[in-house]
């Protein structure tokens, strides 16, 4: 049951990145970061309690989006949802990231909520987070010790929980470059348009010609976090994507998760449309109709 | 009458400037210096349940708070938070075995958030801080959800006055052997050449106003109760807490504020009690309650889920023989208008085709879910959802086209109305049918799609369906209106009728506008003040329009009478030989025999003695009108729906493509609003066919009492939308009218649910219909009706 009061916290205004840093390094797990805020207060008014939220809000310079071909594209833990939809770069060179943004909440929500903090929420319904996983970021956390780089596929550790230490924050995301025959895409189902998944994938392939030489593909609302599909990977990896590939790959996907009934669908029908989703996922990034 | 110069016309909306602009004060906006704020202590840790101990001390030592309040420091006196039972005689309200069982802080828990204990703080925050410290001890009660469940013999009782925990069913002595209808229905099937049954389930849907649930009151320093609410009844709440509280309405004043929607939501007290109760424990005190959704979900009643059975018999030429339905309800934790939603139901059944022999039974019982009430449609959404369903699947059996067998067998003017009482004054639905039909391309998209492949199919249907304008001859129909004219020619109408959005205020000038024949600007509605205004029951049964907006038209017609009264006085004619243009009365045939409207006003007011005659300057006395109105007829809209959609047959997705709302409203006297009316109505009549559902855990908690789990129909799910409005104009509605108000939310729901059955062949009996129900039923099929 939410509140229209939210509980009393401490907000930490830190000014500079090293302020912030060694905010963390102080108060460790008593204080939170605060992004845009659209998981976090959420989840204060519902109850979740914070001694205190360090707000991002006043450090500069942080919401940066730079592609470039050779080292791909980077952004800051500032860097919100409608960047990335006004970005043509993104659109052209990470389509799965580009169509998570732009199908991504209201209008309101994406000039607010940060992809950073989408990653860091550690949900399994992300739609940030299934493109980041298709596409392999990398976070850069930074603490008051030094930086260390987690790959998207060590970061989600359990519901909720993800590899940040205490002390570190995450400062920027890289996705690496699209090489020639890279493609990618992202599809979701909702109960209605605006709303959280109740299912999403995002599949990033290396093709040749129609043989697909390597893929990545993430999968949301199937498990306690976002999770790749090593069963439907290996399927496609080293095939050529037609309709047979296709099915196989989807029946693989039966192998990868382990969904649950909760509020916005049941078991039975994520297993049900898992293996579809997955298909139209595929066919959407190779272009076919 | 002449061509109308403002009835007819979409001028701008009287609300909407102040509404746009964020001027509007709604009862959140209200802040008195020195205000309190008071919080509902709710059980959340039990769905049913006896509170054994309430240990209040922990709360009342938080600094700040002022006083806590348990069900014993506040009045023991049982009310109905509902108001229907106002509108029905007491000897009819003892035959329909109304009751009246709530308390203001209750000891048997009967839903999770039924409220056990109130606190009054200098702060929200302090208030809230306060509520966490109440310990309680309980005794925890069997859950029930279900009727079968709480109806079970050994069950406890929710009150005594309803043995069984059967809070309603058709009393034998209005509706003998507790059924309605007409005809032998059991002899009426042997005889039929198709007989088809089943059993729905229609959903526990909220109204989802956009305004949460804020109050005000205070007991001030004359002794009076003051409530500053967002009733749409405000005349009947009064009445209500002057029981209540055990003080003549004199002492009890109402002031409405601007209301952001009600839908029924509003229809009686939600939490008028609760706040009147806090502001007379601290007199002198203003005391505000503010809710978050999540407790507006809880504790304002939704729309009744229903288990609703029916079977119906046919000869093969479709001759409809005989209908039998019993609708069971659920009716949450308390009673409140237990006796007329399962009626309603009925009547609507009833009202629609000229089934030869019908019978229909309507019972609810309690479950230990928040409280139900009056939701747009009062029953018509899940009759529609049914009823259609069934026409559907019969001409389906019987190779009938079913837009022609609705045509054929609706009934018509003259054939007797919803309450089987009195005839249909106008019909137009075959009308309605034919435009319909031509706007979205039914036939040729019904051929069409009769023959389909692939994965993605369309289906495209239609449902028809009729209301009510006003609740005549069934309960208490009565709308007072005055009227005076200013010293300048400009009116104040004086009038109770509510605007929940609906747009009457601006629908009520237009018709004083137009019967007085003056511009819109020179009359100004005076609403809300339960001091200044007369009678009106509310906001309810589509009634504003056809019985407000007759009240307004009768005490405007005598204000203008009068005022040509004395012009014919003036200008030695009779009153018939006058006409008015604007503010100039002049006799018909000679304008230049004329005179000002306003010079007879203002010398009615300003009443000087000419020095030179020492006679006074002109007749005396301002001109005031007032009505008691009570309707004679009622003249129900008739109303088509056409669905077009397209169900993905791998995930069961339904996209929705295009949907055709025509209604038969006699005369739009603001097409704007009558088709806002329409679409908004679409919104919920989609999204409780499609998605709208509150859900309950074993335990009776409600899982998604707020936005991020009840999932309503977004601008961006809806599909393109045409509102046909076909006026032909009724014998006895203010200026043609009939009403728009509930309509609109009835038809898109059956619709959906039969252009559903044409893309997949199935017809889908539990609601809402979902993906995992469409995509199971396919994986399955056989299971449900093919
Ligand atoms: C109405 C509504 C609609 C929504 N719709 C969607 C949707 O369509 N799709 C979707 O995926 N999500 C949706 N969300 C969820 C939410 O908006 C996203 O997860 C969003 O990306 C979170 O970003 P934020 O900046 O607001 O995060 P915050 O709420 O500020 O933070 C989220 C979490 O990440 C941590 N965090 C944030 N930044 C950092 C950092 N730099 N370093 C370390 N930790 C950090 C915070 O401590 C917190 O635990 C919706 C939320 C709402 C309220």
């Amino acid at each position: 049951m939410s509140t229209r009061v939210l509980t009393e916290f401490d907000l930490l205004l830190p000014a500079s990145l090293e302020e912030a840093l060694d905010m963390l390094e102080r108060e460790r797990s008593a204080v939170t970061v605060l992004s845009g805020g659209t998981d976090l207060l959420v989840a204060m008014k519902a109850g979740f309690k914070t001694a205190k939220a360090m707000s991002l809000a006043h450090l500069r310079n942080l919401d940066f989006l730079a592609y470039d071909s050779g080292s791909g594209l980077r952004m800051g833990p500032r860097t919100t949802i409608a960047q990335i939809v006004d970005s043509a770069d993104v659109k052209q060179h990470y389509p799965a990231l580009w169509q998570a943004a732009k199908i991504f909440a209201t209008p309101q929500l994406r000039n607010t909520a940060t992809v950073v903090g989408n990653l860091l929420r550690g949900s399994p319904a992300g739609d940030c987070s299934a493109a980041v996983s298709a596409l392999g970021g990398t976070l850069v956390m930074a603490s008051a010790q030094g930086r260390r780089e987690v790959h998207v596929d060590n970061l989600w550790v359990s519901y909720g929980v993800t590899a940040r230490a205490d002390n570190e924050m995450a400062v920027e995301l890289r996705i690496p470059a699209p090489t020639k025959g890279t493609v990618s895409a992202f599809r979701r189902l909702t109960r209605v348009n605006e709303d959280l998944a109740k299912l999403n994938v995002a599949a990033c392939l290396q093709l040749d010609g129609s043989t697909c030489t390597g893929a990545r593909l993430a999968m949301g609302c199937v498990a306690p976090t976002m999770i790749r599909l090593p069963s439907a990977e290996a399927v496609l990896t080293g095939a050529t994507i037609n309709d047979d590939t296709l099915a196989l790959a989807a029946e693989a996907v039966q192998q990868d998760i382990s969904p649950i009934d909760d509020q916005r669908s049941t078991a039975e029908y994520r297993r049900a449309v898992a293996g579809v989703y997955l298909k139209r996922t595929v066919q959407q990034a190779c272009g076919i109709a | 009458m002449g061509e109308l110069k403002t009835v007819g016309k979409s001028i701008e909306r009287v609300d909407i400037r102040a509404k746009v602009c964020g001027t509007a004060v709604y009862a959140a906006d209200i802040k008195f210096p020195g205000m309190l704020h008071g919080k509902v202590v709710r059980c959340y840790e039990h769905a049913h349940a006896r509170v054994k101990r309430l240990d209040l001390s922990a709360a009342a030592k938080v600094p700040g708070v002022i006083k806590v309040l348990g069900p014993k420091d506040v009045t023991t006196k049982k009310y109905n938070q509902s108001v229907i039972d106002l509108m029905a005689s007491k000897t009819e309200g003892q035959m329909l075995g109304d009751i009246e069982e709530q308390s203001i802080f209750t000891e048997h828990v009967k839903f999770y958030g039924d409220g056990i204990a109130g606190i009054i703080a200098i702060s929200e925050e302090v208030a809230e801080r306060a509520a966490q410290l109440v310990k309680v001890e309980y005794e925890p009660l069997p859950v029930y959800l279900t009727p079968e469940e709480s109806g079970a013999p050994d069950a406890v009782q929710f009150t005594p006055e309803k043995p069984g925990n059967r809070a309603f069913q058709l009393p034998e002595a209005m509706f003998p052997g507790n059924a309605l209808g007409w005809g032998d229905v059991d002899k009426a099937f042997e005889e039929a050449d198709l007989v088809i049954e089943d059993t729905f389930y229609t959903p526990k849907q909220k109204q989802c106003q956009m305004e949460p649930n804020s109050y005000v009151a205070l007991f001030d320093d004359e002794g009076r109760l003051n409530c500053w609410t967002s009733g749409q009844m405000p005349k009947l709440v009064h009445e209500k807490l002057s029981r209540l509280f055990e003080l003549p309405m004199s002492r009890v004043k109402i002031n409405q504020t601007v209301v952001g929607g009600g839908f029924g939501a509003r229809l009686g007290m939600v939490l008028e009690p609760e706040v009147c109760a806090m502001a007379l424990a601290v007199p002198g005190k203003p005391v505000k309650i503010q809710q978050p959704r999540e407790e507006d979900w809880l504790t304002s009643p939704s729309r009744h889920p229903s288990r609703y059975w029916m079977k119906i018999g046919f000869k093969k030429d479709g001759t409809p023989v005989a209908i039998d339905a019993k609708s069971v309800n659920f009716k949450g934790g308390y009673y409140l208008d237990g006796s007329a939603l399962a009626s309603t139901t009925g009547f609507w059944l009833q009202g629609m085709y000229k089934f030869q022999n019908l019978r229909y039974k309507g019972e609810s019982y309690f479950t230990n879910q928040p409280v139900c009430g009056a939701f747009r449609g009062y029953g018509n959404p899940q009759t529609n959802f049914v009823l259609e369903q069934m026409i559907e699947r019969a001409c389906v059996e019987l190779n009938l086209d079913p837009l022609q067998w609705r045509r054929k067998w609706h009934k018509e003017t003259g054939d007797l109305s919803w309450l089987n009482a009195t005839p249909y004054t106008s019909c137009a639905l075959n009308e309605c049918l034919d435009r319909g039909a031509a706007a979205i391309g039914w036939e040729e998209k019904r051929k069409k799609y009769a023959n389909q492949t692939g994965t993605k199919r369309r289906g495209i249907g239609v449902a028809v369906g009729n209301h009510t304008s006003g609740a005549f001859p069934m309960i208490l129909e009565h709308t007072t209106c005055t009227v005076h004219l200013n010293e300048d020619a400009s009116a104040t109408v004086l009038v109770a009728c509510s605007d929940l959005g609906q747009g009457s205020h601006t629908t009520l000038r237009q018709i004083a506008a137009e019967t007085l024949g003056w511009p819109i600007e020179d009359v100004r509605l005076e609403t809300g003040d339960s001091d200044a205004n007369g009678f009106d029951i509310g906001a309810h049964a589509s009634r504003t329009l056809y019985v407000g907006g007759a009240a307004v038209m009768k005490a405007c017609q005598d204000a203008r009478g009068q005022l040509l009264d004395r012009a014919a006085r003036i200008l030695k004619v009779n009153r018939d030989e006058l006409d008015m243009d604007n503010k100039t009365i002049y006799v018909e045939g000679s304008p230049e025999r004329s005179v000002s409207a306003r010079d007879i006003c203002r010398v009615g007011i300003y009443n000087f003695v000419d020095h030179a005659t020492g006679l006074p300057e002109g007749e005396m006395g301002q001109i005031q009108a007032y009505v008691s109105y009570k309707p004679e007829q009622n003249s129900p809209p008739f109303f088509a729906t056409f669905v077009e959609l397209e169900v993905d047959l791998e995930t069961g997705e339904v996209e929705l493509l295009e949907l055709v709302s025509s209604h038969d409203i006699g005369k739009a006297i603001h097409p704007a609003i009558c088709e806002g009316q329409m679409e908004g109505g679409a919104q919920q009549g989609l999204g409780m066919a499609l998605t709208e559902e509150t859900y309950f855990n074993e335990k009776g908690f409600a899982t998604n009492n707020s936005f991020t789990d009840y999932k309503m129909l977004g601008a961006s799910d809806m599909p393109r939308m045409t509102s046909i409005l076909v006026e032909n104009g009724d014998p006895y509605g203010p200026f043609g009218a009939k009403s728009v108000g509930e309509a609109g939310v009835v038809t898109p729901v059956g619709a959906t649910a039969n252009a559903i059955f044409q893309a997949t062949g199935i017809q889908f009996t539990q609601g809402p219909i979902t993906p995992e129900k469409i995509l199971r039923a396919i994986r399955e099929r056989g299971q449900t009706y093919v």
